[in-house]
């Protein structure tokens, strides 16, 4: 290295260590939120990333059996030191009464294990010795399958794809992954189904919005105030007001059945409340604003004088329209449609309330792994599919239009 | 209507029909907000117009109830808790961020904004498993966590806001004059930056006060708050003193806006 | 005194000087330099005018003074004690800043007793003081008003009022005047000139208005590209530039390339492009370059006389473009070979004139200057 570059290597590093009481003191303000956002934010959806791949119950309960099972190899019939190990932690397990949360788990990969778990456990509760294994075979000839062992054994590891691969509709079978048959693959179909209505909400929100901020650029001011009013005031009302005011409208006996049978629109009342229409109907109104606000902040900053100019050099109006002004305010439509479509691909409330059973989204099945089925590990799976397609539209968002750029009315 | 003079006949009419089409759009977003208020004084049970007999009936419902007053008062204990929070913390992380210095402001800004864009449900179970290891399920303190993480975005965006059209000279010319940075924080950044604070405080309230899923998930009977007990009500069976809930929730949206709107034309002036 | 004079002053470290840059680089993301090795003195009681475009570095430098930037290399010096470390309140220096950064929720009196509250005057005290001040720049009468409410020449007074309310031995003005009409900011820099030598005050003043620095200064520091390009006093800066930047900034200026023949009685002497000589007594050279200009101001071309004067130059030029510009004319002349040079002559002078036609012109030899880069 030469004098000189030694030199300018000190200097950076000077200008480094002049900055960086300035730099701590910037960043000390913001950090109580990064830490509280850590804490309260952050580690709540860690914790549902580790629920969706965590796999405690058989390690749990059924220590001894994982470690008489090590050795299998998988094909040879097991013998009674293994159905003894089992029935020791089954034993434990019966007192800790923690034999259902194993016969529950199981029971996710082999349908009635749950009962043969449980039935098993109260079998060795009356015994005091072995031998075990003819025992177990007695209570049920699946105590001897190959399937079963072999799918205890592999749930003796801390973590499991079994949630995400089900989050997805595969399953694992003999080592490899396939595709689950039939009904019970019904998860891709609930993922498409909602992005399917985030986009049919977003384009509506666009077709409608569009308009409404132009005119909304273009309005004498007072009335221009009066017009933004009549945006943002929806916006500030409570989605749960919102999506009532809609339960109400859409019943078969409710207003917009009166307006249309009344105008001889329709001869009989439509079915419109636990409708797929009327979910996507709820969720354009709610979103709307968020889809105006960004166009209109755009539009509002194209001068006037570019259709003028368009006019001028020759352009019909609905060239320099669609020529001049419309690839303009591209930036607020792209920002609008971003934000719209990732604040619907986290619709609860709304489906819930208005949407019949075909029409729940993600958020939805949830809620009801969580609530009914209490199957946390496939909730959380879900969870983290979901995330996952949001944080990749909201990388998407902040390349093209960057976080700073978010403005509230 | 507001067209310059040089527009051509059908050029006008197009224009006339986008009014048209706008206007019609706006009346889309605002009636059915307004629908809700003459149900809720109507005699009869029933969620049809116009209402033949008004009363007060099922306001008189809400408030004689002491499930509905109950979840009221939760709603309040939890918004102003968190309202306190949101807004100091999302005070100074916005004092941070807008410094020059201010490091890795990109990537700090998106994770301050996350509350806002990831799915509410996401918050919510994964606030219910990982609270719920510490005991702060079913607990108000577990609630307002989780309401502040939604709640500082908004504060973060408003104060920023504010902070981009303030003057720092201003904090140098009290520096200049020999007040300390914290009394010049105080006796002249704080005053200055108060609109962006109490817009940003009037959000977090509004956000706690309205907010449904993680609520849902985060409380028990005991703690419910008020859109908690609506939602239920509407999932059980929908009834008119439902509509004089929504009501009043609306008529408190209203006011909350009107403060706000006031606040930003002072700061506009 | 002259340049060369007050540079050695500089290394001589005289002790009458109330702030001292030594050394002082500024850098933002080391590696490219807003300030390059600055080293200056200002002497107690000086109207000293930092003068120089935008990016020149002069508001950094005054930042820097003022505690609001920390040098990246180098020391500065308050009353012979180093302060870098030292925080803007604890420095007791008054500052003007630009668009005055007054309180907007406090009264004009509220704004003029805020440093006062800082420094433990309170009360009946802190009363009298703050209508002093505003008596200072004739305001007592608005103490009680909004900065909203004042005019802009009010609230530029008030700022002056608010910095000086608290005695500071050294003010810092950082384009106080950069926001008001024509007739109102020749007002005040007079108004602030008479100020600051009543009180006794240093003053460090930043601006890009040429004019007004030489209306002020007891001294200027010209800023060009992070460096001082000239520290003199009003009039050798524009009698005597340092180099061709000096040159062209201040007041306007005709730089004319030519090349060094030699010197003759202390005078240098140059070939122009198309072979005519000049001579140029003020020189500030270093050697024989190539890269030289010769630097003549407009007003001192005239029309000359049939015969040659002594000690002045002789060229021929074609007059392209005349404009009458009240009392006097411009003119456009083609010379040396194509080059265009501009004259201020007097009206009367110039009425026997032709377009188009070749005429001889003059200029006193010892305005002009020959210039390096």
């Amino acid at each position: 290295m030469t004098a000189v570059e030694v030199d300018r290597i000190n200097v950076f590093m000077a200008v480094r260590r002049a900055q960086r009481p300035a730099r701590r003191a910037a960043l000390s303000l913001a950090l109580p939120l990064i830490v509280f956002l850590a804490i309260a934010f952050v580690a709540p959806i860690l914790y549902l990333l580790v629920t969706a791949v965590g796999n405690p119950e058989t390690r749990e309960v059924l220590p001894q059996t994982l470690r008489a099972l090590e050795s299998w190899d998988g094909i040879s019939t097991l013998d009674e030191p293994v159905y003894a190990a089992f029935a020791n932690d089954l034993k434990v397990a019966k007192d800790k009464s923690t034999a259902a949360l194993l016969g529950k788990r199981l029971n996710y990969e082999i349908s009635g294990m749950r009962s043969r778990v449980l039935a098993a456990a109260r079998m060795v509760e009356k015994l005091d010795t072995g031998p075990y294994k003819e025992k177990f075979l007695e209570l049920n000839k699946d105590w001897d399958s190959r399937e079963t062992w072999e799918i205890i054994k592999r749930n003796g590891a801390s973590f499991t794809p079994y949630y995400m691969l089900t989050a997805l509709d595969l399953q694992q079978a003999n080592g490899s992954i396939k595709r689950v048959q039939g009904d019970q693959a019904i998860f891709l179909d609930v993922l498409a189904r909602t992005l399917f209505v985030a986009g049919l909400v977003t384009l509506f929100t666009l077709i409608l919005g569009y308009p409404v901020a132009y005119v909304l650029t273009i309005a004498p001011k007072a009335i221009a105030g009066f017009m933004m009013l009549m945006v943002l005031l929806p916006l500030w009302t409570s989605l749960l007001v919102r999506t009532t005011a809609w339960v109400v409208l859409l019943q078969s006996d409710g207003i917009i059945n009166d307006v249309l049978t009344a105008l001889h629109l329709t001869s009989e009342r439509l079915q419109l409340i636990f409708t797929r229409t009327g979910t996507v109907i709820a969720m354009t109104h709610i979103q709307l604003p968020f889809t105006i606000l960004p166009i209109y902040s755009v539009m509002r900053s194209i001068p006037a004088t570019q259709l003028r100019a368009a006019r001028s050099l020759g352009a019909p109006p609905s060239s320099a329209f669609w020529r001049i002004y419309a690839p303009q305010t591209l930036p607020g439509v792209v920002a609008g449609c971003l934000m719209t479509f990732i604040l619907s691909l986290g619709y609860y409330i709304t489906p819930a309330l208005v949407g019949g059973p075909r029409d729940q989204m993600v958020s939805n099945f949830i809620s009801v792994y969580i609530n009914r089925d209490l199957n946390w590990g496939l909730a959380a799976a879900l969870g983290v599919v979901l995330l996952v397609v949001t944080l990749a539209i909201y990388l998407l968002f902040l390349r093209l239009v960057g976080a700073d750029k978010i403005k509230l009315g | 209507m507001w067209l310059p003079s040089y527009t051509t006949p059908s050029e006008r009419l197009m224009r006339t029909l986008v009014l048209a089409f706008a206007v019609a759009v706006l009346l889309f977003l605002i009636a059915p907000l307004f629908i809700i208020v003459p149900l809720s004084f109507s005699k009869d049970p029933f969620f049809t117009l116009p209402v033949r007999e008004y009363s007060l009936r099922w306001y008189a419902d809400f408030f004689g109830n002491t499930r509905w007053m109950n979840a009221i008062f939760n709603s309040a204990v939890v918004a102003v808790m968190t309202t306190v929070l949101a807004t100091t913390l999302g005070t100074l992380a916005a004092l941070g961020i807008s410094r020059a210095d201010f490091p890795a402001r990109r990537l700090i800004m998106a994770l301050l904004i996350a509350p806002m864009i990831v799915p509410i449900v996401i918050v919510a179970v994964g606030s219910y498993l990982f609270f719920g290891q510490f005991g702060l399920t079913n607990t108000r303190i577990g609630l307002v966590l989780a309401h502040t993480a939604l709640a500082t975005p908004f504060v973060v965006i408003t104060v920023t806001a504010t902070l981009s059209t303030y003057d720092t000279n201003l904090t140098r010319a009290a520096l200049s004059l020999g007040a300390s940075p914290s009394s010049a924080f105080f006796h002249v950044t704080l005053p200055n930056i108060m609109p962006g604070v109490v817009s940003g405080a009037i959000f977090a309230f509004a956000i706690s006060f309205d907010e449904v899923v993680v609520a849902l998930f985060m409380t028990a009977a005991e703690q419910r708050t008020l859109p908690v007990q609506m939602f239920s009500g509407i999932r059980d069976q929908i009834n008119p003193t439902i509509m004089a809930a929504a009501t009043l929730l609306l008529a408190l949206s209203i006011i909350l806006f009107t403060i706000l709107a006031l606040m930003t034309r002072r700061r506009v002036k | 005194m002259n340049f060369s004079q007050r540079m050695s002053l500089a290394t001589d470290r005289p002790v009458d000087a109330l702030v001292r840059f030594e050394d002082v680089k500024k850098s933002y993301d080391g590696i490219n330099f807003v300030v390059k090795d600055l080293n200056l003195d200002v002497f107690r009681g000086e109207f000293l005018t930092m003068l120089g475009p935008s990016g020149s570095g002069k508001t950094t430098t005054l930042m820097m003074l003022g505690g609001f930037e920390q040098p990246t290399l180098g020391h500065i010096l308050l009353d012979g004690k180093p302060v870098e470390r030292l925080p803007p309140e604890k420095r007791n220096i008054g500052f003007v800043f630009q668009n005055y950064a007054l309180f907007p929720h406090m009264t004009v009196a509220e704004n003029v007793a805020f440093p006062l509250r800082y420094r433990g005057i309170t009360g009946a005290a802190a009363k009298e003081k703050v209508r002093q001040a505003l008596g200072r720049v004739s305001l007592e009468a608005l103490g009680d008003r909004r900065p909203a409410q004042l005019s802009g020449g009010q609230q530029q007074r008030v700022a002056l009022a608010r910095s000086l309310v608290f005695e500071p031995a050294l003010v810092l003005m950082d384009e106080p005047l950069g926001a008001l009409d024509k007739q109102l900011r020749e007002r005040m820099q007079i108004e602030i000139k008479q100020l600051q030598t009543s009180l006794g005050i240093t003053m460090v003043y930043v601006t890009h208005d040429q004019s007004e620095a030489l209306t002020m200064s007891d001294r200027i520091a010209v800023f060009h590209d992070g460096r001082i390009q000239q520290l003199s006093d009003p009039e050798t800066l524009y009698n005597a530039p340092a180099n061709r930047f000096v040159a062209s900034f201040i007041g306007e200026n005709n730089s004319l390339p030519c090349t060094l023949l030699g010197w003759e009685g202390g005078l240098a002497v140059v070939r122009m492009a198309d072979g005519t000589t000049l001579k140029a007594a003020g020189a500030n050279v270093s050697g024989m370059g190539v890269d030289m200009s010769i630097s003549i101001r407009p007003e001192n071309i005239s029309l000359a006389g049939q015969r040659p004067h002594a000690g002045f130059n002789r060229f021929s030029g074609m007059a392209r473009d005349v404009f009458f510009l009240g009392d006097h004319m411009r003119l456009s002349i083609e010379a040396f070979g194509g080059q265009l040079v501009t004259a201020r002559i007097p009206a009367l002078q110039a009425r026997h004139f032709a377009l188009g036609t070749d005429v001889a012109f003059e200029c006193s030899i010892s305005e002009c200057r020959l210039l390096e880069e």
